[in-house]
């Protein structure tokens, strides 16, 4: 608690004189380290980009620590971060935790208490970090007690994105009114979503355009698809935790939900989107999603926060900048209500931290380092760069104001209705249970079996797993 | 007339399986010279890099990323199990091919069944054994490039073997004699006698062990994780974040192409008793 | 000179290293099989339930033995394609005709490639929004084609790509088997006023049984194994279409950390190959030994 009122006091300081005076700090803590390589994991994203680019070379002119960031895939990056964890190898100084997976490393007692290691360790305690800054994603990242395990270096939400453009057409308004009888907009309902979808891809394919009515993150090979259903489209349609009880059942006869009405309308609806989305879509992971929207082939859809900024934004790497409309995604009746009462959610509320594994062979060093991209001061340009949030004072910087002008207003979108989403449910099966469903959603979507039947087979296969692995009774 | 019909025919034939081998190739080669703005929209099959080359897609994984050290340690692995395999093939051939060695049928069955085993099986208990079993202290041979050195002998080594026995049976045993009563030792006969003798075979053997140790994915992809990561197993970390990154997963497809391209003008000849393991000549 | 203690000397380096590396995972894995081991689980420690548990699961493990069937079922089609196809190729290869050393040489190109990039290239070739195959089956014969969207196309996209890849290994193969046969027997054939047709089929093929066995050998063994190239364009999708057993194992073992159960996958993936192995290998012998006795 001390600490954290010395960090308040700094922290009325002026600016100019608390950059230099950390500068100072961060000198002097780094000086025993220098020279230290310190490796880390994680998912190749626009966040994680940021880090390694931008703040490790930063971090190492204060220090002198150099702060090796592999970003790779989002496979690879669990392959080995698990591998490097489980062989106990020490490879790695700090891997990437997916709010999802981070049960199962708590579970499995890979991560270092990065709280207690700071009371152990007073010297390596900076100052100027303020961990009540961190919006309440960090809880995900707590143990029972209210330790931090996981740095939090990324938090967005999965918002719905419009083609502007498209939707102020005069003659697609006009098409639309005349072809389904009421104003055409962004989707507020499934329903309208559909007509949305069918319209656009008649209008484009009328006009000539490489365009279609949505997207659709539906890899048939990939689990990004498996997480997309469970984590958005699910939740939308009042699926929640994956339809699975508190005694670990996920079948209706068991009291579960995974194959309940709910669930099945969700896919229903999500393979019916198919029809609508560029044929790229049954290769497409989160990744491809945005690229594909970011190349103007879809007129709406699903796309995860970290991207919004960059296709708002990029004109390298993005051909609809200007044209991009934010909007919170469209649930079923009934949804929101819960949601609001905490009883639900209504999408997913994702991110990830840094986490130190017990293997580690550098950890003061990396200490350093997390409390690094964990000041306060050094958000904002990184919620610029990567669309992502995790500590309340954010909002209120002038550059990240201007970014949510340009961005349509998501920043201001996840601060006040952010509460609605939630993240993962707290499994340490999670990976296991995944993979379970994972080919019976390939399959729905490749229309090799109907969503009824696949829900009837994913709940099963996922009942199973729960059962081998000792959690259901 | 009928022999000219035949001809054109085995051109026209032979010209088509010349385009299906070559058009995907050549399709790689035109995505890794071109930014991602050139890959959107219509397939264009011009060949836009005799005009400009995005050489980015190369400088970024190779230069800026950590691909170069995959490369570094793709070549030093490669090289260290062929060097490897060659030795210890030519002391085992020379062993089977002089002395009469009772177990010596068991023996070569044995090591061919290795050769012949599907490496998934083994990819888990040796992920084990790499991380929990064959360990000293804090370090073990997961991620570690004397462990995929290791590990390939065991793929490598039944074939130098096999397409070794039959270059060394066919040196007489009366040269090796000769030497003997001269009174030079094993060691002389070996280096002096055999080795020059069948140095075409020795040096195919080499290569084709390269090869494979070059190629291999599954178990490097198992059994590291940094510090010894291949190029193939870095070509799989585009499985999916691809995004708009072809053009950097075909640059790195290339590179990894390269040697074999190379090798095949050199050991083309043997190829096919290289795969059949000599059961068959090329 | 104690000459059987040299040869050992002389042996003992690649021994040891088969026994460390080849040996004793084989060893491990057949104990490991005995357990119950998953990480995920409650209990995360090895557990011996009893003798067996693990293989009488698998015997009823309807998704394993799903991939075992794959597997032979794709050995056996990508094995008739490639044979057809190499041989028809290899018999042209006899006669001479313009740039046959330069036409032979593209042909061997696929064999040095690695597995990974074949599936890399392959990918980039037929992914949909970049490749030009999806888009000149779309304009030309109006098809959709996109390998991820159906178990059809999946699986037999990757027999195109396996027979891209390795017909040329046929093709060679075949070639050398041709060209060492003796030339007597054609000659009294032709003596006694045999056409081609019958001297194909009388001469050719019987005499070329030894070679054909080989190939198809090498050919069964390699296909039973694939894994690198279907991961890099499917990774065993859509559903289950493409999980060929080797695929299955790695995504069971090591998304679901099921040590025990993985082991004795393995152990059954190993002992199913090493059966159809042994069964080509009797032929093969046998064979020879009929061929030694004529």
């Amino acid at each position: 608690m001390k600490k954290l009122l010395i960090a308040l006091l700094v922290s009325t300081f002026s600016f100019s004189a608390m950059a230099d005076g950390h500068a100072e700090w961060w000198k002097k803590a780094g000086a025993p380290y220098a020279g230290t390589v310190i490796q880390g994991v994680a998912e190749n994203t626009p966040p994680g980009q940021f880090a390694g680019e931008v703040l490790a070379k930063d971090f190492e002119k204060l220090t002198g620590i150099k702060v090796q960031l592999e970003n790779t895939s989002w496979d690879q990056m669990y392959d080995k971060a698990i591998k490097d964890m489980e062989a106990n190898s020490g490879i790695y100084d700090f891997v990437y935790i997916e709010q999802d997976i981070v049960y199962s490393y708590l579970d499995r007692d890979f991560l270092v208490n990065i709280t207690q290691s700071l009371k152990d360790q007073p010297e390596l305690v900076a100052p100027m970090v303020n961990m009540d800054d961190f919006t309440t994603f960090i809880d995900y990242f707590k143990d029972g007690s209210g330790d931090v395990f996981g740095m939090p270096m990324e938090a967005f939400v999965k918002v719905y994105l419009y083609r502007k453009d498209l939707f102020g057409a005069a003659d697609a308004k006009s098409g639309f009114q005349k072809k389904y009888g009421y104003p055409l907009a962004p989707a507020t309902s499934f329903a309208q979503w559909r007509d949305n979808a069918e319209f656009f891809t008649g209008y484009c394919a009328e006009k000539g355009m490489e365009c279609w009515g949505t997207t659709v993150q539906g890899h048939t090979g990939h689990p990004a698809s498996t997480y997309e259903f469970l984590e958005s489209i699910g939740p939308s349609f009042g699926l929640y935790n994956w339809g699975v009880t508190d005694d670990f059942h996920s079948c209706v006869e068991g009291g579960g939900s995974l194959n309940g009405a709910r669930a099945k309308a969700a896919l229903t609806f999500w393979t019916s989107m198919l029809e609508f989305a560029p044929p790229e879509s049954l290769q497409s992971t989160w990744s491809e999603v945005a690229s594909t929207f970011a190349a103007g082939r879809a007129a709406q859809g699903w796309v995860y926060g970290e991207n919004a900024a960059w296709i708002a934004s990029n004109e390298e790497k993005s051909v609809v900048v200007g044209n991009v409309g934010v909007m919170q995604p469209p649930t079923a009746p009934g949804v929101m209500t819960q949601a609001a009462a905490g009883e639900g959610y209504i999408g997913y509320f994702d991110g990830g931290a840094y986490g130190i594994p017990h293997s580690s062979k550098n950890k003061e060093a990396t200490l350093l380092w997390l409390q690094y991209i964990a000041q306060s001061e050094v958000q904002a340009d990184w919620a610029v760069a990567g669309a992502r949030i995790t500590h309340y004072s954010t909002y209120d910087d002038p550059k990240v104001a201007a970014m949510d002008q340009i961005a349509d207003g998501y920043f201001t979108l996840m601060q006040n209705t952010g509460y609605l989403y939630a993240g993962a449910p707290m499994y340490p099966f999670h990976a296991a249970g995944r993979a379970a469903i994972d080919p019976f959603t390939y399959a729905a979507l490749a229309g090799e079996m109907s969503p009824s039947d696949a829900l009837d087979g994913a709940c099963e296969a996922l009942d199973k797993v729960m059962k081998d692995l000792g959690y259901q009774n | 007339m009928n022999k000219v019909l035949y001809k054109t025919f085995s051109v026209v034939i032979w010209s088509l399986f010349t385009i299906i081998t070559l058009f995907p190739i050549y399709w790689m080669i035109l995505v890794s010279t071109r930014t991602p703005v050139q890959l959107y929209g219509k397939p264009n099959l011009y060949p836009t890099f005799l005009e400009k080359i995005h050489w980015k897609n190369y400088t970024r994984p190779f230069v800026d990323g950590v691909f170069g050290d995959y490369l570094m340690n793709s070549i030093i692995i490669a090289t260290s199990n062929a060097l490897l395999v060659t030795v210890l093939a030519i002391m085992a051939t020379y062993a089977l091919s002089r002395y009469k060695i009772a177990a010596a049928e068991t023996i070569f069955f044995w090591t061919m069944t290795n050769r012949m085993a599907p490496p998934a099986a083994f990819m888990l208990p040796l992920f084990l054994l790499f991380t929990l079993v064959f360990k000293y202290g804090d370090s073990n041979l997961f991620d570690t490039k004397i462990g995929l050195i290791l590990l390939y002998c065991v793929f490598n080594l039944p074939f130098a073997i096999w397409l070794l026995k039959g270059i060394f049976d066919g040196i007489p045993k009366d040269l090796d004699e000769a030497m003997i009563v001269d009174g030079a030792n094993l060691f002389t006969i070996i280096s002096k006698l055999i080795v020059p003798l069948a140095a075409p075979g020795i040096a195919v053997t080499a290569l084709l062990s390269f090869l494979f140790a070059w190629n291999e994915y599954l178990l490097a992809a198992t059994l590291t994780s940094v510090y010894a990561r291949t190029i193939p197993t870095g070509l799989s970390e585009f499985v999916t974040t691809t995004g708009t990154e072809w053009g950097t997963m075909a640059a790195v497809a290339v590179v990894s192409m390269l040697p074999a391209l190379i090798f095949l003008a050199l050991v083309q000849k043997y190829i096919v008793s290289g795969l059949t393991f000599g059961a068959v000549k090329g | 000179m104690n000459s059987s203690k040299t040869a050992w000397l002389l042996l003992s380096p690649t021994i040891v290293i088969l026994i460390i590396v080849g040996l004793l995972p084989f060893l491990y894995v057949l104990y490991v099989g005995f357990f119950n081991w998953m990480p995920l689980g409650k209990n995360k420690e090895m557990e011996f339930i009893n003798f067996g548990y693990n293989y009488r699961e698998l015997v009823f493990d309807k998704f394993f033995i799903d991939s075992v069937w794959r597997s032979i079922r794709f050995a056996i089609v990508t094995l008739a394609l490639e044979l057809t196809l190499g041989f028809l190729l290899a018999l042209s290869l006899l006669s001479s005709f313009p740039l046959k050393a330069f036409f032979r040489s593209v042909h061997t190109l696929p064999l040095v490639i690695a597995p990974i990039v074949v599936g890399a290239i392959f990918k980039l070739f037929l992914v949909q929004g970049l490749g030009p195959i999806p888009f000149l089956a779309k304009e030309l014969f109006g098809f959709k084609l996109n390998y991820m969207s159906s178990e059809a196309q999946a699986f037999w996209t990757i027999v195109v790509m396996d027979v891209w890849h390795w017909t040329p290994f046929v093709t060679l193969t075949l070639l050398a088997g041709l060209s060492a046969l003796p030339q007597d027997p054609y000659e009294s054939a032709k003596i006694d006023g045999a056409n081609n047709f019958q001297i194909f089929i009388y001469i050719t093929i019987p005499m070329l049984v030894p070679v054909l066995i080989v190939v198809i050998f090498i050919r069964m063994m390699d296909s039973l194994k694939i894994v690198d190239e279907v991961w890099m364009l499917t990774a065993g999708g859509p559903g289950y279409s493409t999980r060929f057993t080797g695929i299955h194992i790695w995504k069971e073992v090591f998304e679901k950390r099921t040590y025990g159960y993985g082991s004795a996958m393995s152990v059954l993936y190993l002992y199913i190959t090493i059966v159809i192995c042994w069964i080509l290998y009797s032929v093969m012998v046998s064979r020879g030994k009929a061929n030694e006795d004529e």
